[in-house]
C-alpha cells in the first residue's frame, strides 16, 4: 500500500441529474455518490426507473445537455474530470479510458456498415494504426468473444447477424482500446435466455483477463451475483444500499434489498414465477418526500415520511440508508 | 446489384409500354379529332382524306402497332400544329430552354436544400431552423406561378435588376431559374432536415459517441449517409412536381420550351406531337424511378447484401 493511494477509476459525488418538461422536472437521479477502484467490478441494481441508465449516461457525458441538466461535486474517470472537459477531451476518453455496452445490439450498430468497418473506425480513432493493423486486431478481438469465423461476422453487415452475435461483436468493440472501466447497461436483457449465461460468463471472464473495472447495470440480483464484487442497490434516484455481493445475498440491510431479493425467481422454495414488490415505484416528476421507498415499504413509519436517512456504515466495507436497520 | 438492375430494367420496361397503352387509348378517346375545327369546317371528303393519309381511319390497335413501329426507329410523325418540321425536330428545338431552366434549377436548387435542411437539424431551434422551415412551409404550400409572379414583382419590376420574361440573353434565365429552382429546394430542405433528426435519434448514434468519435465524423460519416437513404424516395415525387412546375414557370416567363406544346397539343388533338411529348416524361420518369431504386439499394446494405450469415 503506497501512501498516497490512487484515485477512484470511477468517481461519483452527489450527482443529480434532472429534465426539465413543460409540467415539471423529471429528477432522474437524485444525490448518488459511488466509487469503482482499479480493476473492481460493481452491479448496479434496481427496478426500472430507478435512474441507473442515466447515472452512467451522464458520467460519459452522453446526456444532450439541455435538456439534461447535470450537477456533482465529483465526477470523474481515470482521473479526467468529465464536468469541466471540453468536447475534444470528453471525446477522448470515452473509448479509451471507459467504454459502455447498450442493451439492445440489433439498434447499436450503424445499419450502413460492416462490424468491421465498425470496429476498426474505433480503433484508429484513438490510436494510429493502419487499416490493416487495425483490422487484424479486430479479428483478434473477435476471437476472444467466442465468435468461431471472425473474418465472416467482420465482413458482415449488423442485420445479417444475430442478437447474440451482435452483443459479441459490441463487447469487441468496447475492448479494443483497452478502456480501464467497461459499463454495461444490461447487456442480456434483450438476449435469448440461452444465450445470458454465455455473454455474461464472457464479461466476467474478459473482465479479469483484460485487467479493467466493471459496472454492470441491471434490474435482476440474479445477473450480478455471478459477475461482480460489489453491489449498489438503486431505488428512486438514490442508493439504497451497498455492499460486498456476499453480504447483499446472505444479510441484506435495507428493506427495499429484502423486497428485490425475495422477489427474485428460483428464491424462496423455488419458484419460477417472478414476484412484483407490491405498489408503484415513485414518480420521478413528483418523488415522495422522505425516503423514495416509504409508500411500499411494510416497515415504514412517519419519520421515514418526513426525512431521507443518511447513509450509515453497517459493516466493514458497508452501507445503508434506512431509519429502520437493526 | 447487376442482376438487381437487369430487373428493375426489365419491369421498368413493362411499365413504359403499359403507360404508352393508356395514353394513346386516352388520347384518342378525346372526342374530336384534328381535323374538325370550329371557325372552318372541312369538307367532309377532305376530312376523310386527310383521316386516311394520318392512318386515323383505321383501327386503334393498328394505329398503335404503326405508331410504336415509328417511335422504335425515331420516327414520331408530323405535328398537326406545326406541319413544316417532323415531331423530332420540334421537340429538338424546344427541349433546349427546358432543359437549361429545369437542369440549372434543380442543380442548384437541391445542393441548397439539402445543406439548408442539415444547417437547420444540426442546429435545431436557432434562426437558421426557423429560416428553413420558412423556406420549406412556403415552397411546398405556395404554388410555384405565386412564387414566380412575386419574383417578377420584386426583382424585375420595383428593383429592376433582371429581365421579367423572355429567354435571349442569360440575363433572363436567372429569374425563370431561381423561381424553379425553389421547388426542389423546398422539398429537400424540409426531407433532409427530417431524415437528420431521425437518423440522430436513432441509438447506434449514441454508441458511435460513446466510442469516442467527434460529433463531426459522427455527422460526415454516419449520419448523412443514413439519412440519404429515406432521402432517395423523394427523389421521384420531387421530379415529378418539378416536370410539371415547369408547364407553369415555362409559361410565365414566356420561356419557349416544351411546356406550351402540353397544352396546345392537347387543345388541337395533336396526336403526334403529345404522344411523344407523354412518352418523353414517361421515359423521364421511368429513369427517375430506376434511378432512385438502384441509389437506394445502393445505400441500403439490408437490400444490397442479403440475408444473415452468422
Ligand atoms: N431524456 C430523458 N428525458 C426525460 N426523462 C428521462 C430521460 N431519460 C430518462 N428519463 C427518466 O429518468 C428516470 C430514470 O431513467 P433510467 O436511468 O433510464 O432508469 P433505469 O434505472 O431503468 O435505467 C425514468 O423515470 C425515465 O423516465
Ligand atoms: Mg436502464
Amino acid at each position: 500500500m503506497s501512501a498516497f493511494p490512487a484515485p477512484p477509476l470511477v468517481d461519483i459525488r452527489d450527482l443529480s441529474v434532472s429534465f426539465p418538461q413543460h409540467d415539471g422536472v423529471v429528477q432522474a437521479v437524485r444525490g448518488v455518490t459511488l466509487h469503482v477502484d482499479t480493476g473492481e467490478s460493481i452491479g448496479i441494481v434496481g427496478e426500472s426507473g430507478s435512474g441507473k441508465s442515466v447515472s452512467c449516461m451522464a458520467v460519459l457525458r452522453l446526456l444532450r445537455s439541455p435538456p439534461a441538466r447535470i450537477e456533482a461535486t465529483a465526477l470523474s474517470l481515470g482521473g479526467v474530470d468529465m464536468i469541466s472537459a471540453d468536447n475534444r477531451q470528453i471525446a477522448d476518453t470515452r473509448g479509451r479510458v471507459a467504454a459502455m455496452i447498450f442493451q439492445d445490439p440489433m439498434t447499436a450498430f450503424d445499419p450502413v456498415f460492416t462490424i468491421g468497418q465498425q470496429i476498426v473506425e474505433t480503433i484508429r480513432v484513438h490510436r494510429a494504426v493502419s487499416k490493416a493493423e487495425a483490422r487484424s486486431e479486430a479479428q483478434t478481438l473477435l476471437t476472444r468473444v467466442e465468435i468461431r469465423n471472425p473474418a465472416s461476422i467482420l465482413d458482415s453487415f449488423p442485420h445479417q447477424l444475430s442478437g447474440g452475435m451482435l452483443q459479441r461483436a459490441m463487447i469487441a468493440m468496447a475492448l479494443s482500446c483497452r478502456p480501464q472501466i467497461l459499463f454495461a447497461d444490461e447487456p442480456t436483457t434483450a438476449l435469448d435466455v440461452t444465450v445470458q449465461a454465455q455473454i455474461l460468463q464472457l464479461i466476467k471472464q474478459l473482465q479479469a483477463e483484460f485487467g479493467m473495472g466493471l459496472i454492470m447495470v441491471t434490474h435482476d440480483l440474479g445477473v450480478v451475483a455471478e459477475t461482480v464484487d460489489r453491489v449498489v442497490v438503486m431505488y428512486g434516484g438514490k442508493v439504497m444500499e451497498q455492499a460486498p455481493v456476499q453480504d447483499i445475498f446472505d444479510s441484506p440491510a435495507h428493506p427495499y434489498t429484502r423486497a428485490l431479493l425475495a422477489s427474485m425467481p428460483g428464491q424462496g422454495g423455488g419458484r419460477q414465477r417472478l414476484i412484483e414488490i407490491p405498489g408503484a415505484s415513485p414518480n420521478p416528476a413528483n418523488p415522495p418526500t422522505g425516503c423514495p421507498f416509504h409508500p411500499r415499504c411494510t416497515l415504514a413509519d412517519a419519520q421515514c415520511a418526513a426525512a431521507m436517512p443518511a447513509m450509515s456504515q453497517t459493516g466493514p466495507s458497508r452501507q445503508a440508508a434506512c431509519w429502520k436497520l437493526a | 446489384m447487376i442482376p438487381f438492375i437487369l430487373r428493375r430494367l426489365f419491369s421498368v420496361s413493362v411499365t413504359f409500354v403499359i403507360v404508352s397503352i393508356l395514353i394513346f387509348t386516352m388520347m384518342h378517346s378525346i372526342p374530336g379529332g384534328p381535323f374538325d375545327a370550329g371557325d372552318m369546317p372541312l369538307p367532309p371528303e377532305v376530312r376523310a382524306r386527310l383521316n386516311e393519309r394520318y392512318g386515323l381511319d383505321q383501327s386503334l390497335v393498328t394505329q398503335y402497332i404503326n405508331y410504336m413501329g415509328g417511335v422504335l426507329r425515331f420516327d414520331f410523325g408530323i405535328p398537326f400544329q406545326s406541319p413544316g418540321e417532323t415531331v423530332l425536330e420540334l421537340l429538338g428545338r424546344a427541349w433546349v430552354p427546358s432543359l437549361v431552366l429545369g437542369g440549372l434549377g434543380v442543380l442548384i436548387g437541391t445542393p441548397l436544400g439539402i445543406l439548408l435542411g442539415i444547417a437547420a437539424a444540426l442546429r435545431r431551434n436557432t434562426w437558421i431552423d426557423y429560416l428553413a422551415s420558412a423556406v420549406a412551409t412556403l415552397g411546398l404550400t405556395i404554388p410555384v406561378f405565386v412564387t414566380s409572379m412575386i419574383m417578377i414583382l420584386v426583382f424585375a419590376v420595383w428593383l429592376n435588376w433582371v429581365p421579367a420574361s423572355g429567354w435571349g440573353a442569360p440575363d433572363k434565365w436567372i429569374l425563370p431559374i431561381a423561381a424553379y429552382a425553389t421547388i426542389p429546394m423546398a422539398t429537400y430542405a424540409r426531407y433532409t432536415r427530417s431524415a437528420m433528426l431521425d437518423t440522430l435519434n436513432k441509438p447506434f448514434v449514441t454508441v458511435l459517441r460513446a466510442k469516442g468519435l467527434s460529433e463531426t465524423r459522427i455527422i460526415y460519416q454516419h449520419v448523412l449517409r443514413n439519412s440519404a437513404i429515406p432521402m432517395v424516395t423523394v427523389f421521384l415525387p420531387m421530379f415529378i412536381g418539378t416536370a410539371t412546375g415547369s408547364i407553369f414557370v415555362e409559361a410565365i416567363f414566356r420561356v419557349p420550351g416544351l411546356g406550351a406544346y402540353f397544352v396546345s397539343s392537347i387543345r388541337t388533338r395533336d396526336y403526334p406531337l403529345e404522344m411523344a411529348l407523354m412518352l418523353m416524361l414517361t421515359v423521364m420518369f421511368c429513369l427517375a424511378y430506376l434511378i432512385s431504386d438502384i441509389l437506394y439499394a445502393w445505400l441500403n446494405p439490408r437490400i444490397r447484401a442479403g440475408g444473415r450469415k452468422g
